[in-house]
């Protein structure tokens, strides 16, 4: 899942304090796991906000709205000409999502994070979220017992360990584990220590954010879709 | 929160600004009690005729754990000083 | 012979190799950089030039062997794959080579994160690249030299040509890799290795051990990391903080008896110190060119040039060999 943390109290009535009527827009799906976003977060934040402009005798309308997901059409749709009616629309929904309605919107209006996003993780224990996936887009995990060394190891290497190594833990924190500790322990047990002997040659970054904006285009589906589309259009002409 | 609905608290008014604390001052305190203790205890005491100060409100929830950070922010917007849960 | 360097040729004829380290200054005056290229020259075969040690921005590594080499000291110029992408790497290393140097380090580099660890700001928030690690950045300069082609396969009209080398720790975690580590190094394409510094000698000697077994040592020339101890609480910290490097009990006594033998006097305890680590220094040199497939030392005097006289006058490993057509 997309993990997220929300911005600082006082940055975001920074962002905030020179509008009229603001609509703090959350989202139920990620970023409400992370207690970062979701609808209940949204309600709090509006919350405060209030409190904020009462204390600062700011005339302010805080209201909140959230919904399923940011990142497809049909959620929004509901709500759209609601949200059309406020000056300011402050997403707590991943970066994904701000984009996603900033698009939506056209530029009618702004749309302000009140989440950072942080990273792709996994919830351990409830409460705590560890990065897990870089998002490459070319995945190793399979030469490295499941562990990324892209995002685990603090320099991406392939050929780890680095010097760096101290009691199994890396040398950026002694609270953060080696990942390639982790990986030639984790091969051991699997029985395929083996394969860690190979030298991985450079690797094409162009797959990950170095290549520019990605897009995944499934052209089965979008062909299925156009044809039902065209399909209702006929219907309705008889 | 409904979702799918925008809830909308257009009271800004409803919002009590900061003032000067005058002479006298006593706090607006909200309880929030749990009907099956605190709740009890307090009809306990009203039945022994025992008398509390009429500036502190209670409100009878089924458990505590009905409790909600909004109900305590919402409190708050509203100009109460203090909240008070009993469970 | 691949280079032609003065490293190259002194291990080529089988004698022991002496390379020593300067580091470089945050100035943009080249005077210190001469000043301790002529207290090293003489001393050593070729001294390394650190890249921005531990993430602190200073003369670059590449400047600065420059400097050392138009004074006549041959310089190991290093790399780290914190600060470049391929692109720039092969960029810097065709200038290097243009420029005439003629060793190359092949490391990680510390993390951004260390340039903040002690009294100096730093830059913890910098950006760092690791586009390709030290297998791949050795491999890469082994594809340059030996078939004149970039990484991407496009052909150099002149290949540079580097005596590559990488480090290694021998006594990292999980040291039962870390054999593994040196064999992907040397199968990349490294001609010499510079270990972490060493005081363990007998659990280094088991690591080379492991090492020979793998028929490393034939591939390439190893040279044992010595860093030149200043005093007890030196050795204290490296034992306790330094990633890879455990000292004995032993030596650290050894320390704690020359401070103490100075009672209250500050000078003097710092510099029987001094003098107790240019002994153990000495002894540890001894004891490393023993070991059966070490081919010399890399004696680090981190900010202590001059301790590097004596301590190769008295390993017996001065005058230094000279190549008539060098």
């Amino acid at each position: 899942m997309i993990v997220g943390q929300q911005k600082p109290f006082d940055e975001i009535w920074e962002m905030v304090k020179g509008f009229k009527k603001v609509l703090v827009y959350g989202c139920n799906t990620c970023v409400a796991i992370c207690h970062a976003g979701g609808g209940k977060e949204a309600e709090i934040l509006t919350s405060l906000l209030r409190m904020k402009a009462a204390q600062e005798g700011v005339d302010l309308q805080v209201d909140h709205a959230a919904i399923e997901r940011h990142c497809e059409p049909e959620f929004f749709e509901p709500l759209d000409e609601k949200v059309r009616t406020y000056d300011l629309v402050l997403s707590t929904a991943c970066g994904v999502g701000v984009n996603f309605l900033a698009d939506r919107l056209g530029g009618s209006m702004p749309v302000y994070p009140g989440i950072n996003t942080t990273f792709y993780g996994g919830v351990p224990e409830a409460g705590f979220f560890v990065e897990l996936c870089g998002g490459c887009g070319n995945c190793v995990l399979h030469l490295t017992g499941g562990i990324c060394p892209i995002v685990r190891c603090s320099k991406s290497l392939m050929n780890g360990p680095c010097g760096g190594t101290n009691n199994g833990k890396c040398e950026v924190s002694n609270e953060t584990d080696c990942a390639w500790f982790l990986i030639v322990e984790r091969m051991k047990k699997l029985g395929t220590l083996e394969k860690l002997y190979e030298v991985q040659p450079p690797r094409d970054w162009s797959t990950g954010t170095h290549g520019g904006p990605r897009r995944v285009s499934l052209e089965h589906i979008r062909a299925y879709e156009e044809q039902e589309e065209k399909n209702a259009a006929t219907e309705g002409r008889r | 929160m409904v979702d799918g609905a925008v809830t909308e608290q257009t009271g800004v008014s409803t919002i009590e600004k900061p003032r000067e604390i005058p002479e006298g001052w006593e706090p607006n305190v909200l309880a929030f009690a749990c009907h099956y203790c605190a709740f009890a205890a307090a009809d306990l005491a009203g039945v022994m005729r025992l008398s509390y100060p009429p500036n502190v409100k209670i409100i009878r929830l089924p458990c505590t754990g009905k409790l909600d950070h909004i109900h305590i922010l919402r409190a708050f917007e509203r100009g109460v000083d203090g909240v008070f849960v009993a469970g | 012979m691949k280079s032609g360097s003065n490293l190259e040729r002194v291990i080529a004829s089988g004698k022991m190799a002496v390379t020593a380290e300067l580091g470089p200054p945050m100035s943009a005056d080249p005077h210190e950089v001469i000043k301790k290229a002529n207290i090293l020259k003489g001393f050593c075969d070729a001294a390394n030039i650190t890249d921005c040690q531990t993430a602190v921005v200073r003369i670059s590594s590449i400047a600065a062997a420059f400097i050392a080499l138009r004074e006549g000291l041959e310089p190991v110029m290093q790399m780290t794959c914190r600060d470049r992408n391929r692109i720039a790497m092969q960029a810097d290393l065709l200038g290097a080579a243009a420029l005439g140097l003629k060793n190359c380090l092949c490391i990680a580099g510390d993390h951004q994160m260390f340039s903040a660890a002690g009294k100096l700001k730093g830059h913890p928030g910098a950006k760092n690249v690791y586009d390709v690690d030290t297998c791949q950045l050795v491999g890469i300069m082994r594809k340059m030299r030996d078939e004149g082609l970039q990484q991407g396969g496009d052909k150099l009209e002149v290949a540079p040509k580097f005596f590559i080398g990488a480090s290694w720790t021998p006594m990292g975690d999980p040291m039962d890799f870390r054999p593994y580590n040196l064999k992907k190094k040397v199968d990349a394409g490294a001609d010499f290795i510079q270990t972490q510094g060493i005081y363990d000698m007998e659990l280094f000697r088991s690591q080379m051990e492991k090492a020979r077994n793998l028929g490393l040592l034939e591939r390439t020339a190893m040279l044992a990391g010595i860093i030149v101890p200043k005093s007890a609480m030196m050795l204290k910290y490296m034992d306790s903080s330094v990633a890879g490097v455990t000292v004995p009990k032993s030596l650290i006594e050894r320390m704690n008896k020359a401070k103490e033998a100075a009672g209250d006097d500050k000078k003097k305890a710092r510099e029987l110190q001094e003098q107790e680590g240019i002994k153990i220094t000495i002894e540890l040199i001894q004891q490393a060119l023993e070991i059966p497939g070490v081919r010399g030392v890399h004696i680090q005097a981190i900010e202590w040039e001059s301790a590097i006289e004596p301590i190769v006058k008295a390993a017996g490993l001065y005058p230094r060999p000279t190549f008539p057509d060098a």
